[in-house]
């Protein structure tokens, strides 16, 4: 997972031309109907060529992308993604085809293909391969918007992204500014043999500005709101003017100048405050990986690793300090893991992963819950488009909140540090040992903030730190974001998932300057 | 597989229909056959078809770019008036480089026919052989193994029309036996040259141990790299640090160096499109001819990789290393290769006194400070602890914080065996690395099983 790293030559900002009304065209026009009749046929025949279990799912995205380096436009795009993927499962054995074909021809080889796929596996797996129950689904769900970011006027998005990249530029030490803006409108219809039908239009939208600047050797960057395009939301243009990217960007400027010339933290170990843009790496890395099912029973061991939360931990292990509540829920409004139903049918659910500090449940799939015994699936059943098909994936996994103000978390610390935005990350094939830096920390001093360090690094084991949470913020400062860039699977799956936080503390963390 | 007549056609025509003062149109297309299987058993199965058009326009100045995954012609109609239509609304920029100008490539011998021939019921005898391999040494085999088709195609209105064709084999083998694990990879264009069996072996030598892995003090350790620890440092100084646009941001380790030593004497690092031995593609995202470009010559920063853009502002011509249009990396190294030295992989091991021997390392991150390529990650399976030059015991998981211009700096040996590292996922990177015996190499964290 490698996120975007832009940057441009230093250039006075130009003003766009006013344009008219051109992405309500593009929206219209790029918006082909839903195949229904195509998609029930397709069903149909899967039917009759005696499947045990099939779905077929059509999916049609638009993401359109604007980026503004150094005061100039850099690069404006539109991509659209259409086609068909079927899956098949015969004889204790899963197929899949896809095709961005919407001819006879082409689906009627796809169809093909996966049930010959399908059989050939059938000739090595010799368990059968059960699917946990579910009640077909029907219907038709619309994500909530107030804006479609695909009719706001082309104008309208770079004059705002240019206002808020030229507001980064001035100072000479700076050497790079980058705004941008992401949105992103999904159609997809699932049926399957199981006479499930649900429709759903999905709208995301979001927006970042970075700044890098330099003094001799040093060069220390910040982001706002939040790093690696982290400001996502299943919403519409609304939440872009949300995020004040012109606020931020001054503030972004002030404190990209001031780890210039910043101290890095003293090595040891002391207590530290993650503020919620970090809480969600940690959460992303730490817990939402090591709780997908399909992680701990081994499928995933040739690429991303398995997992420390094995089956026989479930509802024993204690994962963390009482403190710690862990839900993943995609039914909360404005998540990028939210849904009415997954890619194989199940509605979408509240499932808690991590109940008062003790691990309570997976992420979890219709065949991997069976496998396990469960009631039912846990609903996280995602792919990137119609050319994959879906594996685990986390939805939005939250760290419930707390009562505690940041004053409250901050009361009683000798010493420590408040961290804040992600820079680099890295965890372990069994999500065990971590090590994360980010933008930016400040010094804690007897319960006050004081100066500001660079380069933060600090490392721990999962259970150990999450063990020794000793406080989680309030509800009022608790946020939902989006990451578009998580990484799994083979072929690789970028996924959207979202993650919610408020601030955390933690007692006793290894802390240490990156150099 | 689309085929150069059909693909060019098409990408022709785009470029006519695009009324517009320059019009460039790239399309890359790929199939792929993934199995994925854990414990005796193939739990994904997938065939896959895609193919992604990016049609990149320029209109007094004004550029737009739109893209679809389709060659039907009235999506693709619809992708170039959203292009148009982007153009006629941004901003004009006063720096655009003219496009790559009468480039006619056409290769094939990147395409064996018998890999795109290969069939589910060929891959899953394999497989079946695997595991029987597998079950006959009481040892557990995970993995997965993907084969597949890839085309890409330029054409601009400048008289530049390229295409090539290729396949991929590939193969990942993770062995568990009692406490251990192993791992081996493979690819090749070729899949009867890929060698199942061979990798199979390579995995069971890191896991076929009675021996419980040891926990090793933190500290800083002489190291043998293999070619897949090698494969993932260079691909990250490549991606920090060997593009054009990292060096104006002066993010790059390079900005300001060039000339300067900045590694051993013993390490050379190139970036090749051509060479053999590797996923060779001929031309870039522009229909650049791909050039041989050094990045380090014995230990001396020496270039980067540029594209027309990045070329025009530092006023070089493109290397051919321009990225998919709609891409806002700039120019990136695709084909790493570190020259090969003088000493024999099996050599390295003897001449350690106390050293790790690392096969792979796991998520490495080089976002930390890439000016002084700073990179963090963890060992992985089939790392062992030596001894007076002997595998004496398999380590626990371990975390290093290091500096890689500074563990390059103080080499002791490079090999001159070479193996190919790549995702055959994708069908484009890759790196052609040597094993690496490395003086000093800081150990900073371990993980806990």
């Amino acid at each position: 997972m490698i996120p975007w790293r832009r940057v441009g030559a230093r250039r006075r900002p130009r003003r766009p031309v006013t344009s008219g009304d051109v992405y309500g065209m593009i929206a219209h026009m790029a918006a082909p109907a839903v195949p229904r009749d195509l998609v029930a046929r397709l069903v149909r025949d899967l039917k009759r060529r005696g499947v045990d279990y099939a779905d077929v799912r059509y999916e049609h995205l638009l993401h359109e992308s604007l980026l503004v380096e150094q005061g100039r436009v850099s690069s404006v795009s539109l991509h659209e993604s259409a086609g068909i993927g079927i899956r098949v499962l015969l004889n204790g054995s899963w197929g899949f085809a896809s095709t961005p074909h919407l001819i006879p021809a082409h689906l009627k080889r796809a169809v093909t293909q996966a049930i010959g796929l399908a059989k050939a596996s059938a000739s090595v797996n010799k368990r059968p391969r059960p699917l946990a129950s579910v009640e077909p689904a029907h219907g038709v769900h619309r994500s909530r918007w107030t804006i479609d970011p695909f009719e706001v006027p082309l104008s309208k998005k770079l004059d705002y992204l240019l206002w808020a990249n030229t507001s980064l530029l001035g100072p000479e030490a700076v050497t790079q500014a980058t705004s941008h803006m992401d949105f992103y409108k999904r159609r997809k219809l699932f049926c399957s043999t199981e006479a499930a039908q649900v429709e759903q239009l999905l709208i995301e939208s979001g927006a970042g500005l970075e700044v890098v600047a330099r003094h001799g050797n040093e060069v220390q960057s910040r982001s706002f709101p939040n790093s690696h395009n982290g400001a996502l939301a299943q919403a519409g243009f609304e939440y872009v003017k949300q995020l004040d990217l012109v606020g931020g960007a001054k503030t972004a400027q002030t404190e990209v100048l001031q780890l210039l010339r910043a101290h890095p933290p003293r090595p040891g170990q002391t207590t530290v405050i993650l503020d919620p843009t970090q809480v969600v790496m940690q959460l992303h890395e730490s817990c939402g990986h090591p709780t997908e099912l399909d992680r701990a029973l081994g499928q995933e061991l040739s690429y991303a690793g398995g997992s420390f939360l094995q089956p026989e931990c479930l509802g024993t292990l204690r994962y963390g300090s009482p403190a710690v509540t862990i839900v993943a829920d995609a039914t909360i409004p404005g998540g990028v893991g939210s849904f009415a139903v997954d890619d194989e049918g199940v509605p979408a659910q509240r499932v808690e992963l991590v109940r008062k500090g003790v691990f309570v449940g997976y992420l979890s799939s219709r065949e991997s819950a069976a496998r396990l015994g469960l009631a039912a699936s846990g609903g996280a059943m995602r792919a990137e488009g119609w050319d994959v098909p879906p594996i685990i994936r986390m939805t939005n996994v939250n760290l419930e909140p707390g009562e505690a103000t940041l004053s409250q978390l901050l009361h009683g610390v000798r010493r420590g540090y408040l961290l804040s935005t992600n820079k680099s990350w890295s965890i372990d094939d069994k999500r065990m040992n971590f090590q994360f830096t980010t933008e930016i920390g400040w010094e804690i001093e007897d319960g006050k903030l004081g100066a500001i360090v660079k380069n933060p690094l600090y490392t721990g084991i999962t259970p150990k730190f999450w063990g020794r949470c000793t406080g989680v913020g309030r509800r009022e400062d608790w946020r939902l974001w989006g990451i578009p860039n998580c990484a799994k699977g083979e072929p690789m799956q970028l996924m959207h998932v979202g993650h919610g936080a408020s601030y955390a503390r933690f007692d006793g963390v290894q802390v240490a300057p990156a150099r | 597989m689309i085929g150069y007549s059909r693909l060019l056609t098409a990408l022709s025509k785009l470029v006519k229909q695009a009324r517009a003062d320059d019009v460039s149109v790239c399309a890359q297309a790929s199939t792929r056959r993934v199995f994925r299987f854990a414990h005796e058993a193939i739990h994904q199965d997938l065939a896959q078809e895609s193919i992604n058009v990016t049609v990149k326009v320029i209109a007094n100045h004004r550029v737009g770019i739109g893209s679809a995954d389709t060659l039907e012609p009235e999506s693709l109609r619809r992708c170039v008036r959203a292009a148009l239509e982007i153009a006629k609304h941004s901003p004009p920029s006063s720096d655009l480089p003219p496009l790559p100008r009468g480039h006619r490539i056409r290769s094939t011998a990147e395409y064996v026919a018998a890999t795109a021939r290969v069939s589910p019921a060929s891959c899953v005898a394999d497989l079946k052989r695997l595991f029987q391999m597998c079950r006959g040494v009481g040892a557990q085999l995970a993995g997965s193994i993907i084969v597949g088709e890839d085309e890409l195609a330029v054409v601009n209105s400048s008289a530049t029309a390229c295409y090539a064709s290729s396949t991929i084999a590939g193969a990942k083998l993770v062995t568990m036996y009692r406490k251990l694990s192993g791992f081996a990879s493979g690819v090749h264009r070729d899949i009867a040259q890929l060698s199942l069996d061979g990798l199979l072996k390579r995995s069971l030598s890191q896991s076929l141990h009675r021996l419980e892995p040891v926990t090793l003090p933190l500290g800083t350790y002489e190291v043998i790299l293999e070619p897949e620890a090698v494969a993932e440092l260079m691909e990250w100084l490549g991606s920090i640090a060997f593009g054009a646009k990292s060096v104006e941001k002066r993010t790059s380790f390079l900005a300001g160096q060039m000339g300067e030593q900045l590694m051993d004497r013993q390490v050379t690092i190139l970036d090749h499109g051509n060479q053999p031995g590797s996923l060779r593609l001929p031309f870039d995202f522009e229909g650049t001819p791909k050039q041989k470009v050094i990045l380090i010559d014995r230990g001396k920063a020496a270039g980067i990789v540029y594209d027309s853009l990045y070329g025009q502002r530092f006023g070089r011509a493109s290397t051919g290393h321009a990225v998919s249009p709609d891409d806002v990396e700039g120019p990136m190294p695709l084909h790493l290769a570190m020259v090969p030295g003088r000493s024999a992989a099996a050599q390295m091991v003897r001449a350690c006194r106390r050293g790790l021997l690392i096969p792979r390392f796991h998520y490495v991150n080089g976002l930390l400070n890439p000016r002084t390529a700073l990179m963090t990650g963890l060992t992985r399976e089939g790392t062992f602890l030596i001894e007076d030059g002997k595998l004496v015991a398999p380590v626990a998981t371990m975390r290093f914080t290091q500096s890689i211009t500074e563990a390059f700096s103080r080499v002791a040996a490079v090999s001159k065996e070479r193996r190919l590292v790549a995702d055959p996922n994708t069908g484009l990177g890759c790196a052609l690395t040597p094993t690496v015996h490395l003086k000093r190499f800081h150990f900073t964290g371990r993980s806990e099983s």
